[in-house]
């Protein structure tokens, strides 16, 4: 005797995954993976440079600025490390403004300073470039600028060599916490995962639409067709919304996994084309990220930040399915049901909204509270723990309260698809499911 | 045996289906027949355990109907129950392995059914690809793939053709020969008379006729007289008796109030001119089913 909640699973199944459209749309994702990951090398075979320094030609008519500019754009450069990887190609300038600006007109990288006395100011620069320069390198300019008129300013008074040295010294900076369980370590981590862990939780939003959609669109077809009627005249509806939920689950699992292995050939490609890895692209932003975590204490925190966040999204994932089989059984065409996952799809874009802030809202109440929410949880209460701001414990009471909600939605929910995936009538809709729910 | 003991459903406070009893014998093609809306439907959903009725019960061989025995029943639904994207084939195992058959035996009867329907070469086709009438067709074997000890039809001839009509009557005779219980639902009422001995016709879902087809054609008090000849038309319709007179492409109908005017319409004819038939018929099953449910209609 087949099982046929074991059959109508593996049908649902291979339905969604042995299709032309999904060997199409992964060959795609594929492609996509890899390419964002090796987006700089894309873009400098294209012309794009992202491994060179930048080359800036300094034109100092004060005779005494050149110097002190390099070694301010060292110091500053060295300072923040942290925050990106800027590096620059200073180099004295021998010939006439004209002729720099000539250059800059043919290699348009090119940036070009121009030092010169002011009677009042000391001194004045002149920065020339073909077009705009981006704010952080703007800024760094400026403040190596600022810090070489002081120098200078310094140097021409009576002030001693060695108290200059002083002056110009970066101070030592300690940094301590009343609350004794911060460390410097996870206040650098929480900078990095502010920006790294909602391109993580990214792929997790895409499959929900995904899997509320591939749900909504399955038990509608079967309802238009009225082979529904066929289907549950030989088995249990019961056994039919499980088969719906456990084969959408089954296929979110694979293309997660899918998703895995396209960014691990990525990463090897990467590897492979570039293997000092010491690049200065878009990618950069998780790689970097990744060799500042690996610095960090972190690595401890993942073994328990890492099942956590999968178990939360696995029993969203099973919840957000339970609710797209019981939409779709009360619809009576896809485009019905589109428009009535419109509110959950809301629910999981402000989740996905508030979890790519959350460092903004460190200390507030009201974003804990929603971090327990069912369905906003999947994604925010992840990025809170990553963050720090809220404990293990806070994840936990998420996982129970969606466990609850899971347990509710199969309670309650499989009363409303029993009579939904048989109607086909959308006059006193809402009439009739609150019927069933006291059924 | 199919009993379905005094049925009643109700959707709110819509009475859909109202104390509706019959019975089905092993062997018996029972139609049950019915305006749009009359409860036809929800009596085939009540009887394959779709819907729980409000009061009364269904039972197979004295056994409720439930998912232990629903897979010793086909189901012909009124509209297309086919998933367009697949083959015939997949299509076939997905319902035959829904009703506990075996990959094996599925692939061997759809190959002998395609072949008796003559439409083998559909078999690895997508159904969209097919003719509204093959898909028929096929929705129709999805029905007999099991062998079904009750097999119900809701409006089996559905965009068939007349030959295609032909395999259908010939595989539900045969189907009703060899004991399976054949409940039948359409508006053509030459079909039903073909095949049913016994019927209901329900109207708003309560029963307005019901019994063996010959007893209601006989209690039936209506006959129809066709007659060929050079008739008085007027003359005829001043005889007692006669309700009314139609000219039929080269023949008259003459329909009676009772049998007893017989004697008196032929003593007349008779002596008129060139009279090659005349031929007393039961009422046709369309003139009794449009009488009751117009009286009911009426109501």
């Amino acid at each position: 005797m087949v099982n046929k909640l074991k059959y109508l699973t593996m049908v649902s199944f291979k339905r969604k995954v042995i299709t032309k459209w999904f060997v199409i749309a992964n060959v795609l994702l594929a492609l996509v993976l890899v390419g964002l990951f090796n987006i700089d090398s894309i873009i400098n075979y294209f012309g794009g440079d992202f491994t060179s320094n930048q080359q800036i030609y300094v034109i100092d008519n004060t005779g005494k600025s050149y110097d002190i500019f390099v070694a301010n754009m060292q110091e500053i450069t060295k300072a923040t490390s942290s925050v990106g990887d800027y590096k620059y190609d200073i180099s004295n300038y021998d010939g006439t403004l004209k002729e720099a600006k000539d250059k800059i007109a043919k290699d348009k990288k090119i940036w070009l300073l121009v030092f010169d006395n002011d009677a009042t100011n000391i001194i004045k620069a002149t920065v020339v470039s073909y077009g705009y320069i981006d704010t952080i390198n703007y800024q760094l300019l400026a403040s190596s600028i600022n810090s070489t008129k002081s120098v200078i300013a310094l140097a021409e008074t009576s002030i001693s060599e060695e108290d200059l040295a002083k002056i110009m010294t970066a101070p030592t900076i300690t940094r301590e916490y009343v609350d004794v369980t911060k460390k410097t370590t996870d206040e650098n981590m929480e900078m990095i995962m502010s920006t790294v862990f909602p391109m993580l939780i990214l792929p997790f939003f895409m499959l929900t639409i995904l899997l509320v959609q591939m749900i909504g669109a399955e038990v509608n077809d079967e309802k238009t067709t009225r082979s529904m009627e066929i289907i549950i005249s030989n088995v249990s509806p019961k056994t039919h919304f499980f088969a719906k939920v456990i084969a959408g689950n089954l296929f979110v699992l694979v293309q997660a996994l899918l998703l895995l292995v396209y960014a691990g050939i990525g990463f090897v490609i990467k590897m492979l084309t570039n293997p000092g890895f010491d690049s200065n692209g878009v990618t950069v932003v998780i790689f970097d990220s990744f060799k500042q975590i690996m610095k960090t204490n972190l690595a401890d925190k993942l073994l328990y930040i890492i099942p956590l966040t999968l178990i939360l999204m696995l029993i969203t994932f099973i919840a957000y399915s339970l609710v797209a089989g019981i939409l779709a059984s009360m619809t009576t065409n896809i485009e019905d049901f589109q428009q009535l996952q419109t509110p959950i799809m809301i629910v999981s874009v402000i989740g996905y909204y508030l979890s790519m802030m959350a460092a903004l809202f460190d200390g507030s109440i009201l974003i804990k509270a929603l971090s327990f929410v069912p369905f906003i949880s999947a994604i925010l209460s992840p990025s809170l723990l990553v963050l720090g701001y809220i404990g293990v414990k806070d994840v936990l009471i998420s996982i129970l309260l969606m466990m609850i909600t899971v347990h509710l939605l199969i309670k309650y929910g499989l009363r409303i698809y029993k009579v939904g995936i048989l109607n086909y009538s959308s006059s006193g809709l809402w009439k009739k499911m609150f019927t069933a729910l006291k059924d | 045996m199919l009993k379905v003991n005094n049925i009643t459903k109700y959707y709110g406070t819509l009475k859909a289906v109202d104390e509706l009893s019959f019975e089905v014998l092993p062997g018996e093609i029972f139609g049950l027949l019915g305006v749009n809306g009359s409860g036809k439907t929800t009596t085939f959903r009540m009887i394959m355990g779709l819907l729980e009725p409000s009061s009364g019960t269904v039972t197979l061989d004295g056994k409720p109907i439930n998912y232990d025995i629903t897979d010793t029943i086909g189901f012909l639904t009124e509209e297309r129950s086919l998933l367009l994207k697949l083959t015939v084939l997949e299509q076939c195992l997905f319902y035959g392995i829904l009703k506990g058959m075996k990959k094996d035996e599925i692939i061997a009867r759809v190959d002998y059914l395609l072949n008796k329907f003559q439409i083998p070469e559909y078999k690895n086709k997508k159904i969209k690809e097919l003719s509204k009438g093959n898909q028929q067709k096929i929705q129709f074997i999805t029905a007999i793939l099991n062998n079904p000890k009750l097999l119900i039809l809701d409006e089996p001839f559905s965009g068939l053709d007349p030959f295609n009509v032909q395999f259908f009557e010939d595989e539900i005779k045969e189907m009703a020969a060899k004991g399976s219980m054949i409940i039948f639902s359409s508006h053509r009422m030459e079909h039903v008379e073909l095949f049913c001995k016994k019927l209901s016709i329900i109207m708003r879902g309560k029963t307005v006729l019901s019994g063996e087809l010959k007893e209601i054609k006989e209690r039936y008090r209506k006959k129809n007289i066709f007659v060929k000849g050079d008739i008085d038309i007027n003359k005829i319709k001043l005889i007692k008796g006669v309700v009314s007179v139609e000219a039929i492409n080269d023949q008259f109908i003459i329909k009676i109030a009772e049998a007893k005017y017989v004697t008196d319409v032929f003593n007349i004819i008779s002596k008129m001119k060139n009279i090659t038939k005349f031929s007393v018929e039961e009422p046709s099953l369309n003139e009794i089913f449009i009488e009751k449910v117009g009286e009911s209609y009426g109501q």
